[in-house]
Order: C-alpha cells, then sequence, then structure tokens
C-alpha cells in the first residue's frame, strides 16, 4: 500500500496542471483578497483575514483537489484501462482510491499550510482560536468535496470532461459560497442558498471555528448530508471500467 | 454442457466426423483438480444479443503450455477475460488451480500473472517504479533487475511508460505479469508488435518459463508462434472451440500439411497475420 500511495503522489506531483489549481489559486485569492481585507479589529483580536480570507482560502484549496484533481485521476484511471490492469492483481481498485484519497489529503494539508504560512507572514493572520474545531471542519469538509468528486467521476466519461465538470461544479457551488466578494454581495435567496450548499457551510462552519465561537449545527448537517448524498449517488453510478 | 468425444464437424460441405472437437473429459478422470492449471467447463458470454462466447470448455494440465488459437472476433480475449476473473461468464464454470476467480479473487491473484491484449499503465510512471509497484503487490516477488533483464528493457528503467514505443510498452507489460512468480500465467498477444529480435527474446523468456513449470495460456494468432511454444493447443471460431489437441495432431486431423491450412480447413477463414 505504500508503494501505491508513493506512486500516486508521484503522479500528482508530475501533473503540473493538477498542481497549479488546489495551490496557486488559493494563493492568489489569499493575496488579492488580504490586501483589501484590512487590519480592522472584528473581534477579540481577529480581523476580516482571519475570519473570512482564511477560511475562504482553505476551502477553495480542498474543494478544488476533491472536486477539480481527484475526479480527473479516477476518470483518467478508468478511460486508460489502469483499474482494469490492477484488476488482475492482488491490488484492488478500492486501494486506488484509498491510495488517492491519502494522496489527497497530503496535497490538501501542503496547500493549506503554505496558504497559511503566506498569511501570517505576509499578513499577519492569526491562527484558530479554536484550532481543534477548524481540524474538525476541515476534514469534514474534506469528506464532503470528495464525496463530490466521487459523483463528478462516475458521470464524467473522459478526464477532460471530469475536470470540466468539475470546474463548473466548484465556481457555482463556490460564487454561491462567497469566493468572488463574499455572499453578502450577493441577492438575498442565492446569498441563503450558498450559505447551505458545501461550501458556503464550510466557510461559515470554518470562520466560526477560527473566532472560537459555537459552530452553527446546520453547516455541519449540510457537509454531513453532502458526505451521505454523494457516497450514495457514486457507489450507484460509479463504474470501474 | 460437455461436448460428446466425437462431433461431426461440417466446414464447406467436408465432413470432419472424426475431429476431436472437445476432449472427453472423461480422458481426465481421475486426475485431483490441484493437477489441473485451468479448467473451463462450458463456459458462454452474451451481451445482449451479441454471443461474443459460445461454448467453451478446455482443460490445462500443470505445467503445459497451451495455445489459444483465433481470428479476431474470434472470442479468444473474452474467454480469457472469463477465466481471468475480470469477466463473469454467462454459463459455465472456471477453475484456477481449483479456485473460482471470481469468489476466490485474492487466492487467484497471488499464482495467476495476465499480460492483458492492451498495456495499461501509469503513464508518468517510470519503468522502475511500475515494476516496483507490481512487485510491491506480492510476499514473494522476483527481482526487479531480473524482470527487467527478462524483457529486455533494463536500458530503459529511468523512462516513464508513456515515453517508450508499443513494443517496450508491451514488454514491460509481460514482465509485470511475472513479477510474483505465477504458477499459471496468461498472456495475451505476446510478441504483437515486436520486432523479430524481441519476439525471439520472449519466445526464449517463455521457453524458460516452461522449463520452471509454470503452466501458461497463450493467446495468439500467430502460427510459428504457437507451433513453437504450445504443447497442444485449441482452435476457436465463432466463440466455439474447433478443435483442441497438439499441434501436429491438428494438422493431421484436418488432414492438410500445416497448421495455417488446417486452420482454414477447420473455421473456413485466414488467419490474419501477427504484426
Amino acid at each position: 500500500m505504500l508503494t501505491l500511495i508513493a506512486c500516486e503522489a508521484k503522479m500528482v506531483a508530475r501533473d503540473t496542471a493538477g498542481l497549479i489549481v488546489p495551490i496557486g489559486l488559493p494563493l492568489l485569492i489569499l493575496v488579492t483578497s488580504a490586501f483589501s481585507a484590512g487590519s480592522e479589529e472584528i473581534v477579540d483580536g481577529m480581523t476580516a483575514l482571519d475570519l473570512f480570507v482564511m477560511p475562504l482560502v482553505l476551502v477553495v484549496v480542498v474543494a478544488s483537489i476533491g472536486m477539480i484533481n481527484m475526479p480527473s485521476f479516477l476518470a483518467y484511471y478508468r478511460r486508460s484501462g489502469i483499474l482494469r490492469r490492477l484488476a488482475v492483481t492482488p491490488a484492488s481498485p478500492a486501494m486506488v482510491l484509498a491510495a488517492q484519497a491519502i494522496v489527497s489529503v497530503l496535497q490538501a494539508a501542503i496547500g493549506i499550510a503554505l496558504a497559511f504560512v503566506v498569511a501570517s507572514l505576509g499578513f499577519g493572520a492569526n491562527p484558530p482560536r479554536d484550532p481543534w474545531a477548524a481540524l474538525g471542519v476541515i476534514a469534514l469538509t474534506m469528506a464532503a468535496m470528495y464525496a463530490i468528486g466521487m459523483i463528478v467521476a462516475a458521470i464524467a466519461p473522459t478526464p477532460n470532461s471530469a475536470v470540466a465538470i468539475g470546474l463548473v461544479a466548484f465556481f457555482i457551488v463556490g460564487a454561491l459560497g462567497g469566493m468572488f466578494g463574499g455572499r453578502q454581495a450577493l441577492p438575498g435567496p442565492l446569498a441563503e442558498v450558498g450559505g447551505w450548499l458545501p461550501f458556503g457551510a464550510a466557510v461559515d462552519a470554518l470562520s466560526a471555528a477560527w473566532a472560537g465561537a459555537a459552530i452553527h449545527v446546520g453547516h455541519l448537517l449540510s457537509l454531513g448530508v453532502t458526505v451521505a448524498v454523494g457516497v450514495v449517488i457514486a457507489a450507484l453510478l460509479f463504474r470501474w471500467e | 454442457m460437455i461436448s460428446p468425444p466425437l462431433q461431426k464437424v461440417m466446414v464447406e460441405g467436408r465432413d470432419f466426423r472424426h475431429a476431436r472437437v472437445c476432449p472427453p473429459f472423461s480422458t481426465f478422470e481421475g486426475m485431483s483438480s490441484t493437477e489441473t492449471a485451468i479448467l473451463a467447463e462450458g463456459i458462454a458470454k452474451s451481451y445482449r444479443r451479441t454471443v461474443a462466447v459460445a461454448d467453451v470448455s478446455l482443460r490445462i494440465e500443470a505445467g503445459e503450455t497451451f495455445g489459444l488459437l483465433g481470428a479476431n472476433g474470434a472470442g479468444k480475449t473474452t474467454t480469457v477475460e472469463m477465466i481471468a476473473g475480470l469477466r463473469a461468464p454467462s454459463q459455465g464454470r472456471v477453475r484456477v488451480l481449483g479456485l473460482d476467480p471470481r469468489h476466490d479473487r485474492a487466492k487467484v491473484r497471488q499464482v495467476l500473472g495476465v499480460q492483458l491484449q492492451q498495456a495499461h499503465l501509469h503513464g508518468a510512471l517510470r519503468v522502475s517504479e511500475l515494476v516496483n509497484l507490481y512487485r510491491s503487490f506480492y510476499p514473494n516477488p522476483r527481482s526487479a533487475t531480473d524482470l527487467l533483464e527478462m524483457v529486455g528493457l533494463s536500458e530503459q528503467r529511468r523512462d516513464t511508460f508513456e515515453h517508450l514505443s508499443g513494443g517496450q510498452q508491451q514488454r514491460l507489460s509481460i514482465a509485470l505479469a511475472l513479477a510474483g512468480r505465477p504458477r499459471v500465467v496468461i498472456l495475451d498477444e505476446l510478441t504483437t508488435g515486436l520486432d523479430p529480435a524481441a519476439r525471439r527474446r520472449m519466445w526464449a523468456t517463455i521457453e524458460g518459463l516452461k522449463h520452471d513449470g509454470v503452466s501458461i495460456l497463450l493467446v495468439s494468432h500467430a502460427m510459428e508462434e504457437v507451433e513453437r511454444l504450445c504443447d497442444r493447443i485449441a482452435l476457436i471460431d465463432a466463440g466455439r472451440i474447433i478443435a483442441q489437441d497438439t499441434p501436429a495432431g491438428i494438422v493431421a486431423q484436418a488432414g492438410t500439411d500445416s497448421l495455417d491450412e488446417a486452420f482454414v480447413a477447420l473455421t473456413g477463414s485466414e488467419l490474419e497475420a501477427a504484426e
């Protein structure tokens, strides 16, 4: 299994385009948003950078890996026949999926760490008041985005279509979740919907964890339901060949 | 359904009444199933209205090299996929060393090596990385050096799979099939796409496996290859076994001078030349 994980990591590392989106895009959003966030304290020493920008950036890291990167790899494996080739060995397609998930977690961890280092050193960002709650929300968010990614992988016939569908889904939930200027800039009904979708729910939950405040149960429920629905749909639709 | 010992086979009006279409399994009664490397009894595969394999029965003994010869679309690959456990037969049963490749998947995968017709491997991984990946699936694999030497890819160990030529990719696929020291090996179009030198090298590798007692199912449409390597062969046409015997036995049954002519006589069609 370790060798499989190492090979999966090499595959991901050698996919240049696959690295730019989950690493480069969040950093771009961080830098452009940090300059306009200001240093005014909002609550308990926390600024807009801490409470709004950092949660948004971290969710972008996780969402881009789960909804764009991972489905494209699975679609590639299926289209190219790699899963079929592995099916005649003691390795199972499930092992490949597990290795992909582990590498995705590592990739997300690197993206998150990089974003936090840049935010801290470049813009004076503060760490979350409740780090364990923040980690828990990130983990749940990862599961939710991965579940959406499995649906994308299930319905996309080719790697290119997986990227296309993943990008569309990513930008829709991202836009409704406040990726472009915050949800308060959206019309009321859209902002409301965005808050219940997994991207917006994750940003709000992470923001609460960053401030050390109680996390709204509804946000956690939204992420949990996304995981459940994603798993069920993927199980029904996903084909290894 | 097991075919009777003698069956009338009419091809272009010629009666091959005495052709042994399927060997009677009574011939092998008394032999334990563990002495049989591969057993397929009346396997068939249909996709909606398409019958890919109608009725195939064959038995490959331990240490035997058995050839499955047929034209494109005859049902060779589907037969092999059912034996390898990649597809469930619509009817019939398959055993590999006495194990069901669908239900005893984990055990079968430890003793069975399969080289598929198309080499589907991770394009961005290097040859050495792929070899070590596939070796990691087995408890007692061959060394990476041995595997690469067997297929003549020692110089390409740092090349990525996508940058290998078609023949090199094929040779790597064969090496990976042998990574786990399998007791039974399925090779689908072993030398398709290989140059003559590489082809002979592969034949030498197969002869080495035979010497080691490995049971081999060789799928091919190259006459010279099956005549050289196989102890027995089966001719398959339209999803059915038409003849099953030693190469010389089939030539004698058909009353022809060569296996080529025997194939044409028994199936009524030409076999495309190997690439």
